[in-house]
């Protein structure tokens, strides 16, 4: 594993269900919480909505590490999406954890709207974790000449 | 020129060749990973012992990714288009079978007819193919005999090798192939007359070998044209399943697709690429209004076999296919070219 | 030990009833010992079934291929389509009809038990050949016999069958319309995902660097893809170009659809095609084998189907095939399904 680079700024790419954690992120704006500007939020009508390929896609795009988050279950706006999401985002990583891509660049997290705290924690926390993992070259197309 | 190469040397010419400077070659020979034979870069030993590799030498002239040239666009600025021409650099291609250096010649025709390809042939001109004469036939399914090749062809070959038990006999074909073998040196050894004997005998023995036969080759472009509207098509084609292997392994199957690669929207660049295509797709003849001319297997089988043996024969004069029978041993489901042909031609109307 | 007879009886006979309106089987096919798909609506063709090791092919491919030639024509059938089926090939039937894909009454499911036995490997036939070809390959107990040029050559299953048959719990279609052959589920010649096992044995590093290859090779053939009964999409989400347009398509749509991955067979692209195709495969492989067969250059396709449905059975007591009124892997979930991984 490379030397965590001083000047690498890691790309997070952070699907949020829309009435959850796509709120809870709001909140911790709103509360004027500071926390690394590194994750890229994609509303998302739910987590029961994200198709693994998004998640491979956006490795293949170059993210450095994707985060998914959600209602907690039993609160999921659509009763079962998030039951559903934990079951497809979990063989998602085993998956490429079965490849050897570094299990620790894919997260999920059940964040509600009222959450706006736990949001910024966990977006810091996921930046200083890939920060140690540097940059993702793995799935990463490469634009070659 | 014509040399004895013992085969403990042949580590020695390869490494002549590569460090030949100022034209240094790179050099390629066949070797086993998981199971298969590929071409690699020469690396320590190097192995002749393949059957034939997985897939044709075509990848060397005709890779199956190729840039043509880089797009950006600043804003408010016109488009910039810089032109990818491949990299100067010779290669050294070792242990081609006769039937895919057959298959060289014919995909130059197809490069070179009416325009010329300058993506193919500036890659083609810095290609050197050392052949390896067949003592028996690589696989069971074998037929080059059929179609005007043979296991001792030099057709489309710089240098050919011919495999004496512990040395090789070494012919250059071409001028290149000469300077090849000049640059090894005292590495190569005059040949006796009893190797010029042993040669001539294993070549003899190397022919009257049995292989899988077409029938009528000669009479095969006729009898497929008559044939187009055959209901053996469909028949025949029933179990294919319209993967890609048998057009991508075959050494003269060149058909492309060009797409812009956009790596980046806003400033707008990318890449225009051109990659390998496949007939057996189904989608390979869709046109854009949704009709598509060849939209069941029949008719695709149909498309790739009267290429070979029908439109290639009226356009230029001799079969494309070099009958290295990788189709044959590498289709999952069974189709067999060489027992479609014979079909087809023998019940011709 | 079955008796090929019986399985040409019962297509004859169904043939000629009109009971069936064909039957989807294996006969010789023109390439040495190896067996073909033959498809007969004669029953007169009945006579040409062969059952051997090399009967390797998941029929109920031919049985989508099937449905959409009627749909595309605007057709419904008069009667049943008949198919010769392993015990992976029915659960893949199965599996057709969990997912609604045609009826029960539209297909007659001629079982056949592997016994105590499988099919042959040809990569692990090759080297115990020494370069001759075989002509024949019959099932003989708990040996194969194959015939060559240079004499007959019995050598016990166990060392040239197929990972997945060694690994075979069910050895038989538990459903089917009629069958051959005894059931011997538990017959255990190998332990479940052996192959698997002894892979994951490895570190990360060791793994990606085997994958990272794989990858590297893989041409985008998608020989894998269509070979597998499963995919049976007319739009393969992970390749743009196979995007059907109608006269209907307009220009918009034909221009803003998303591209997931690049024509290129680059490392990167073919990472996403394979992975996607393994997700998507979740729950509804059932160890057939032919996706790693086909590949021609070795990829180990069966590995990324393999994984999920350990963790499938591991996870969520999931086997793919069991029962054609189950749910489907990823479209269900029980409250005891694992979470530590979500924060």
């Amino acid at each position: 594993m490379s030397e965590p680079q001083a000047d690498f700024e890691p790309k997070i790419v952070a699907f949020l269900c829309k009435w959850c954690s796509s709120a809870g992120s709001d909140l911790a704006g709103v509360s004027r919480i500071q926390y690394p500007a590194n994750a890229t939020p994609i509303t998302i009508p739910c987590t029961g909505a994200v198709s693994p390929m998004y998640i491979l896609s956006a490795f293949n795009k170059g993210a450095d590490g994707v985060l998914v988050s959600g209602c907690h279950i039993g609160d999921c706006h659509y009763i079962e999406g998030n039951f559903l999401a934990r079951r497809k985002m979990h063989l998602t990583v085993e998956l490429l954890k079965f490849i050897g891509l570094e299990p620790d660049r894919f997260r999920m997290s059940w964040v509600s709207a009222a959450e706006g705290a736990k949001f910024a924690k966990v977006v810091t926390d996921f930046v200083h974790d890939i920060e140690k993992l540097g940059p993702q070259d793995k799935l990463k197309k490469v634009v070659s000449t | 020129m014509e040399k004895i190469l013992d085969k403990k040397q042949i580590d020695g010419w390869v490494a002549a060749l590569t460090a030949n400077s100022p034209d240094e070659w790179e050099v390629h020979t066949p070797a086993l990973e998981e199971g298969i034979w590929t071409y690699q870069p020469a690396n320590g030993t190097v192995r002749l012992d393949h059957p034939n590799t997985k897939q044709s030498p075509k990848e060397f002239a005709f890779p199956q990714r190729e840039i043509f040239f880089s797009f950006e666009q600043i804003k408010g600025e016109a488009p910039r288009l810089t032109q990818i021409m491949p990299k100067e650099q010779r290669h050294a291609v070792f242990g081609v079978r006769p039937c895919d250096g057959r298959g060289v010649p014919r995909m130059d025709k197809v490069f070179n007819d009416h325009v010329e390809d300058k993506y193919y042939t500036s890659r083609r001109k810095n290609i050197a193919y050392v052949g390896l004469a067949c003592n028996k036939p690589p696989s069971p399914n074998c037929f080059c005999l059929s179609v005007g090749g043979s296991p001792v062809s030099t057709d489309g070959l710089d240098v050919q090798m011919t495999d004496l038990g512990d040395r090789y006999f070494v012919k250059a074909i071409t001028e290149t192939g000469k300077a090849m073998m000049a640059a090894g040196g005292k590495i190569f050894a005059d040949p006796s007359a009893a190797d010029q004997k042993q040669v001539k005998q294993t070549h003899a023995d190397a022919v009257a070998y049995p292989q899988r036969k077409i029938n009528d080759p000669d009479g095969a472009p006729a009898k497929l044209k008559a044939s187009f509207n055959s209901p053996l098509w469909e028949e025949m084609a029933r179990a294919c399943i319209g993967c890609g292997i048998c057009t991508f392994l075959c050494p003269t199957c060149h058909c492309f697709d060009i797409n812009d690669e956009v790596h980046n929207k806003a400033p707008l660049s990318g890449q225009r690429v051109r990659t390998w295509d496949n007939c057996q797709f189904p989608d390979f003849t869709m046109h854009s209004s949704g009709h598509n001319p060849r939209e069941n297997t029949g008719a695709r089988l149909r498309q790739r076999v009267n290429h070979k043996f029908q439109y290639f024969h009226e356009n230029f004069g001799t079969h494309q296919c070099t009958g290295c029978g990788r189709c044959v041993s590498e289709c999952p489901v069974g189709i067999d070219i060489v027992t479609v042909v014979n079909k087809v031609t023998e019940h011709a109307g | 030990m079955i008796n090929i007879q019986d399985i040409r009886d019962t297509a004859r006979d169904m043939l000629a009833k009109g009971e069936v309106r064909a039957v989807i089987g294996y006969r010789r096919g023109t390439r040495g010992m190896l067996a073909e798909p033959a498809f007969i609506t004669d029953p007169e063709q009945a006579s040409e079934l062969v059952w051997d090791p090399t009967c390797f092919h998941n029929l109920s491919l031919y049985l989508v291929e099937d449905r959409k030639f009627l749909t595309h024509i605007r057709k419904t059938a008069n009667a049943p389509i008949a198919v010769v089926a392993k015990g992976c090939d029915a659960r893949s039937i199965v599996v057709l009809l969990q997912e609604h894909y045609f009826k029960r009454e539209d297909v007659y499911i001629i079982g056949v038990s592997c016994e105590g036995t499988g099919v042959v490997d040809e990569r692990k036939l090759a080297p115990l050949l020494n370069g001759v070809q075989a002509t024949d390959a019959a099932f003989d107990g708990d040996d194969f016999v194959f015939t060559t040029a240079a004499g007959e050559k019995r050598l016990p299953a166990r060392e040239v069958m197929a990972d997945r048959c060694l690994e075979c719990r069910i050895p038989y279609p538990k459903e089917h319309n009629v069958v051959h052959g005894e059931d011997k589920t538990g017959r255990q010649l190998a332990e479940p995902f052996a192959a698997l096992t002894r892979f994951e044995a490895q570190s990360a590093g060791e793994r990606w660097d085997a994958w990272s290859r794989h990858f590297d090779r893989c041409m985008r053939c998608f020989a894998c893809r269509s070979v597998c009964p499963m995919c049976y999409c007319e739009e393969c989400v992970v390749d743009s170009i196979t995007f059907p347009v109608t006269p209907a398509t307009s220009a918009e749509e034909k221009a803003n659809r998303i591209r997931w991955i690049e024509r290129s067979a680059t490392r990167s692209e073919n990472i996403t095609y394979l992975m996607t195709r393994a997700m998507h495969l979740a729950g509804r492989c059932t160890d057939c084998g032919e996706c790693e067969r086909a590949c021609p250059v070795n990829v180990p396709i069966r590995m990324l189907n393999n994984k999920m449905e350990r963790e499938a059975r591991e996870k969520y007591g999931y086997e793919p095939g069991a029962s054609i009124g189950g749910p489907s892997l990823v479209a269900s979930f029980l409250d005891s399904d694992p979470g530590d991984f979500i924060r």
